[in-house]
């Protein structure tokens, strides 16, 4: 019993990344119906830049000067703004100029994008090609109850993704630019109509989308230990992946995508023999079971063409 | 007519002296090349960078001597431990006319896949630091050597050490999916039962893998003495920081493959008593050692020259020997005395079976201490002032 809650444990905290990403692409599906394939790519930038962010606190001795506490959040917070910008950035050039044409050709732009960043990070980071140790920025305790394991990284990775999840929520419910974000998901044409900035909103929808990302890209480093140029490819097709099954374009889908990928690879390394390798053909096992009996994911809803 | 016989003898004296001076010129600049190839770049690149600066030493101090009539030039070519990519580095060696011999890789499945190429072109070529015994062995290519020992020749040191000397008697395996690790996972069982030890579960993961706390806490659950890792640095240091991270408080070991710094500086404090082996002897207890050390320190180089720097060391020195022997022009003649040859270099003398396999197969032990490795013999562990887990 032990062992299952521990493994439950495990799949949560892998379902929070997954998950994190995940609502990035249905912000972006939702706003403009475009699927950004480049986001695992720009959550994994977020990482990076919290890597350079904490090398030159180090540099200029900040490291010694501020408690953990302080530093981490502030690093943590200036990361999710620069990617959340950057996002922004990536949007205007490479996605709205597209904003009218055929949708294949948006996805290979954000194909693109996604090598142009990945490369990018790989020849402009010292030994970009391997593999970088991410600080150890979460404290490293653990203690047990009833006979499990609890860590307070874990725990904090928890609280994090919950946090975010809610002032997401809230954001998008309480806001008026919340509001302007579900007006143009809606319809877009009718919310210009209404008076709703496109652009500021598409650009509000990208901002919040890559910040979240980014810190699913620092929760990875935190959790692993280390990050890898080439991490957000296989990151940008599960919290896809995670999308399409909880319902691309619904962001309360992507909470239950990211859990059921989470789960999926998890119990299938521990409970099926010699599953381990196979962890990623059993997650995918699973979008292909959506896609060809609930295409509109679980809490997708079924769209109707008139013609 | 006069005119013309004067013209042509002008002529002649104007080319025969053009032809002298150049071909003068040519003998002079003559550019010897030989080929390194290794993991430069990607996660086992700490590796493959140590053991290219390591041979360039080498190459540098054989420029340096005199002793060649000609420029000796290193053309170091990554791997970035792929398979094709090492193919595609082999196959641009093989196809440049100024290289004569070439050594390679430190992971298996690369040399396993390049050896070929360097066989069908008859380019003598000796593995520095992949240790899959097939690669000597199976193949027996008569142009291809290898101065490190084969993971069988490891396992067994390791076995006798975990099982026999410490007394661990309940393990669970752990490979990656390469050849490298099925291999390590093949060797290791048989070898471990054959001493009475039980082994609680086999299981493989894929190389590029971050994330191992199921597969963990599921052999938590089995409750093994100890872990084995057939597996190289990277995923080696995430399983022993996530064992350690889940609860699995037990005795971690794996063959050379994990021997680096890099290892323990991913794993961080959970690198603390992990156990592993390395061929040859310690770099100070070597009879070259201190001088290479220190030759190494005055040459610049950034990077540590790392676990197979004297293996690489020595490659390039065979490969000096058997050009200053025999010259560069013949092949053949070359691997027939890189094959023959009793080389006295860094690690000791080196010669080679039937199959190509170094007959030097010394192995020292190691433990994860402080954030170093430690050799085994003047460990605090060893010493009893550190206690590695109970088995």
């Amino acid at each position: 019993m032990t062992e299952i809650i521990q493994q439950i444990i495990n799949a949560l905290l892998m379902g929070c990344t997954y998950t994190l990403i995940a609502i990035g692409f249905n912000l972006f599906f939702g706003a403009l119906n475009v699927v950004h394939f480049s986001h695992g790519d720009v959550c994994i930038l977020g990482a990076f830049v919290t890597l350079i962010l904490y090398s030159l606190a180090k540099f200029l001795g900040l490291l010694v000067i501020l408690p953990k506490f302080i530093y981490v959040p502030l690093m943590i917070i200036m990361a999710m703004i620069i990617t959340g910008f950057l996002g922004v950035f990536f949007e205007r050039i490479v996605i709205k100029p597209f904003r009218y044409a055929p949708l294949l050709m948006v996805l290979v732009a954000t194909v693109a994008l996604g090598i142009v960043v990945r490369e990018t990070v790989r020849l402009s980071f010292p030994h970009g090609s391997n593999p970088q140790i991410f600080p150890r920025i979460l404290p490293q305790h653990s203690f047990h109850i009833g006979g499990v394991l609890l860590r307070l990284d874990n725990l904090i990775i928890f609280g994090i993704t919950l946090f975010l999840i809610a002032m997401m929520f809230l954001f998008i419910k309480r806001t008026k630019m919340g509001a302007a974000i579900r007006a143009i998901s809606q319809d877009g044409e009718a919310a210009m109509m209404m008076g709703i900035n496109m652009d500021r909103t598409v650009a509000a929808t990208f901002l919040l989308g890559s910040a979240l990302g980014a810190v699913a890209g620092i929760l990875i480093g935190a959790y692993n230990n280390i990050i890898r140029f080439d991490m957000g490819l296989m990151g940008g097709v599960k919290g896809f992946s995670a999308a399409v099954v909880g319902g691309l374009g619904n962001v309360y889908g992507a909470i239950i995508g990211g859990l059921i990928l989470g789960f999926v690879e998890t119990f299938a390394a521990a409970f099926i023999p010699g599953g381990t390798p196979y962890t990623d053909v059993f997650a995918f096992l699973v979008v292909i079971f959506f896609l060809i009996f609930r295409p509109s994911g679980i809490l997708g809803e079924k769209v109707y063409e008139k013609v | 007519m006069k005119i013309v016989c004067r013209i042509v003898r002008v002529s002649l004296i104007v080319f025969t002296a053009i032809f002298f001076i150049t071909s003068v010129g040519w003998t002079q600049a003559k550019v010897v090349k030989i080929g390194f190839i290794g993991p430069l770049t990607g996660p086992n690149a700490a590796q493959g960078v140590g053991a290219r600066n390591a041979f360039d030493l080498a190459i540098r101090e054989a420029n340096a001597s005199g002793k060649f009539q000609y420029k000796i030039e290193m053309v170091a070519l990554d791997d970035a431990s792929d398979p094709a990519t090492g193919v595609a580095a082999a196959l641009k060696l093989v196809s440049d006319p100024a290289v004569v011999a070439a050594s390679g890789h430190w992971n298996s499945p690369v040399a396993l896949a390049t050896i070929h190429t360097f066989h069908t072109y008859r380019i003598p070529f000796i593995v520095w630091g992949a240790i899959h015994p097939d690669i000597t062995g199976f193949y027996k290519y008569p142009g291809v050597n290898r101065v490190a020992p084969t993971l069988v020749q490891e396992n067994s040191p390791l076995c006798d050490w975990v099982i026999t000397e410490l007394g661990y008697k309940a393990f669970s395996i752990i490979s990656d999916t390469s050849s490298y690790g099925e291999m390590n996972t093949k060797a290791f069982r048989p070898m471990a039962e054959n001493k009475g030890v039980k082994i609680l579960s086999v299981d493989s993961v894929t190389v590029g893998t971050t994330d191992f706390r199921p597969i963990l806490t599921k052999i938590k659950g089995l409750n093994p003495d100890a872990v084995y890792f057939g597996g190289v640095v990277m995923e080696g240091a995430l399983i022993k920081d996530q064992m350690e991270k889940v609860g699995l408080k037990r005795m971690f070991c794996a063959i050379s493959g994990i021997k680096d710094d890099k290892f323990l500086e991913v794993a961080g404090p959970s690198g603390e008593g992990a156990l592993s082996i390395k061929p040859g002897k310690p770099i100070e207890k070597l009879e070259g050692g201190t001088k290479f050390v220190k030759s190494y320190e005055t040459a610049g180089y950034r990077e540590p020259y790392g676990a197979y720097g004297p293996n690489a060391y020595d490659s390039a020195g065979i490969i000096l020997e058997a050009i200053s022997k025999v010259g560069p022009e013949d092949k053949t003649a070359l691997m027939k005395y890189i094959r023959g040859i009793k080389y006295k270099g860094l690690m000791g003398e080196t010669t080679f079976d039937a199959t190509g396999q170094t007959t030097n197969i010394i192995v020292s032990r190691f433990v994860g201490q402080d954030g170093k490795w430690v050799v085994w013999e003047d460990s605090a562990y060893s010493k009893g002032a550190r206690k590695l887990p109970k088995p």
